[in-house]
């Protein structure tokens, strides 16, 4: 199983709920948000074509209906690249077009720990 | 005329000849010799309105056609060389392919071909006329004359029933009235300037699925008449010009069927473009599967892969087969989208662009050929 390196961003009061953050861990680009008191950290790179994710849509979503039915659903649990608009689940980072095999934005595991956000970044293992 | 002895010649000393696969053509045009063959299935009231029996209008001495009969629409360009094949015409003196005895002797013998698709060569450019209940009528005695004087005389040939969509309501009573009888295997509905996602078709499309019959779709009203398409950007100068941009006009229509959900609503709902060509597919798919990873919460219905329900629901027919420089790229091509399953040889016999099914498949792959020439029309028709 891999380590955790532990790694605090800014003091909570920095990033309300609406608001998002840009962090740079070692040359990778992670974007956090706060969405309505909830956080996700994801890599600022679409799969796709690499747009910065900071700048995506957080929003719901149109659930597979019936024909000429809308029915909207997932609010706040989707974000969409800025650029060509491709859905991802905040929380797996799995497409919304494809769940299994589609492309998969990376997400990291972040936490509001004594009114810091925390984000956990894994450490592959080295063997030997 | 008499039959070329020539063309007997061609066809017995073939070398290609040797290849004895069972073959269904999927669309061959039968052509009424004169529209009074239609009397016996018209009352006076349509008779007139269409101007055949003893309502025919009298031919001035200098040709010149009079506006008091009927005519379906068609296309408004000429072939320098003439648009039926100059070999096909009967000895009974009629126009190409208006003799079903002849009709089988010089095309479907010679080819091993076991069945035929017959799709009304008179009325290819019905869907573009202007008043729904003239061409419906007109319709179904066409219908009634294929059935009578073809179908029940020889079973080889198997008919698809000319529709009028202008009147979806009209269409579907036609559908009830011929839809079940044997030999009736799909439902021609050409063109209008009405995109087929759009749900004036769906009362067609539920009888269609409820009774088995694919939807097939055939150029002819193309630029023809008030109420079909034109070409994309806007009317084409010439006859090739025309001719070549019938794949514009069959990629815009599967992008409405399957964006708009017709086959989440209708699944058991089958199409047959015949003649629109199919080298499009690979751009059809790729870009449709592309925006839709993008754009799908504006259609959320469209729960797959567009170019999966191309696959399932869409089958194509291979003339005019496209001819690449390095013949071999095209079964590359089909390859490359797994369209083996979705193709089905056509003749289009008698039209001056028919394919030769003894030649044109002869570096594909047998399973491939197989395939195209008779598996998949087979399957589909429920031959």
């Amino acid at each position: 199983m891999a380590d955790k390196q532990k790694i605090i961003i800014c003091p909570a009061a920095e990033l309300p709920p609406g608001e998002n953050k840009l962090v740079d861990l070692d040359g990778v680009q992670i974007a956090v948000f706060n969405v309505a008191g909830k956080l996700h950290a994801i890599r600022n790179e679409c799969p796709h074509m690499g747009a910065p994710m900071l700048y995506g849509k957080v929003c719901g979503t149109m659930l597979p209906s019936n024909p000429h039915q809308y029915q909207y659903g997932c609010d706040n649990e989707i974000i969409r690249c800025p650029w060509h608009g491709w859905e991802f689940e905040m929380e797996s980072g799995r497409s919304i077009y494809d769940r299994t095999k589609g492309s998969r934005l990376q997400t990291f595991e972040v936490h509001c720990e004594q009114e810091s956000i925390v984000l956990y970044k894994k450490i592959p293992t080295v063997k030997g | 005329m008499s039959i070329s002895p020539l063309t007997n010649q061609l066809n017995a000393d073939d070398p290609h000849k040797s290849n004895k696969q069972t073959v269904i053509d999927c669309d061959v045009h039968p052509h009424v010799p004169s529209l009074d063959v239609l009397c016996p299935y018209m009352d006076e009231t349509w008779q007139s309105r269409v101007g055949i029996g003893k309502f025919k209008p009298k031919v001035a001495k200098d040709g010149n056609i009079p506006a008091d009969q009927f005519r379906v629409p068609t296309t408004r360009y000429q072939h320098s060389n003439g648009a039926l094949r100059k070999d096909a015409y009967p000895p009974n003196g009629g126009p190409p392919a208006s003799d079903p005895e002849y009709l089988a002797k010089h095309w479907l013998e010679p080819n091993h071909i076991a069945n035929a698709i017959l799709l009304g060569g008179n009325v290819l450019g019905l869907s573009a006329f202007h008043d729904p209940d003239l061409a419906s009528a007109f319709g179904s005695a066409y219908n009634d004359w294929l059935y009578h004087e073809w179908v029940l005389k020889d079973p080889r040939y198997k008919l698809a029933l000319v529709i009028a969509p202008q009147d979806p309501q009209q269409a579907v009573k036609e559908i009830e009235r011929m839809g079940r009888k044997p030999g009736v295997v799909g439902i021609m509905m050409n063109n209008m300037n009405i995109p087929f996602g759009k749900r004036h078709f769906y009362p067609i499309y539920e009888i269609a699925e409820q009774y088995g019959l694919p939807v097939i779709v055939h150029p002819g009203a193309e630029a023809a008449g008030v109420y079909a398409p034109d070409q994309s950007v806007g009317p084409a100068s010439y006859y090739i010009e025309w001719h070549s941009s019938f794949s514009l006009i069959v990629q815009r229509q599967i992008m409405s069927l399957v964006l708009e959900g017709v086959f989440e609503r209708f699944p058991n709902l089958h199409f047959v473009f015949a003649e629109y060509g199919f080298t499009w597919l690979p751009n059809l798919m790729w870009r449709l599967d592309k925006n839709w990873k993008a754009l799908r919460d504006e259609v959320p219905w469209v729960k797959r892969y567009p170019s999966e329900y191309i696959k399932e629901h869409i089958s194509l027919t291979t003339q005019p087969i496209d001819e690449p420089k390095r013949p071999r790229d095209l079964i590359d091509m089909i390859q490359m989208v797994g369209a083996d399953d979705m193709l089905m040889f056509s003749s289009d016999y008698p039209h001056w662009d028919n394919d030769n099914p003894q030649r044109i498949f002869s570096i594909f792959p047998p399973e491939m050929k197989r395939k195209i020439l008779y598996e998949n029309a087979k399957q589909v028709y429920k031959l």
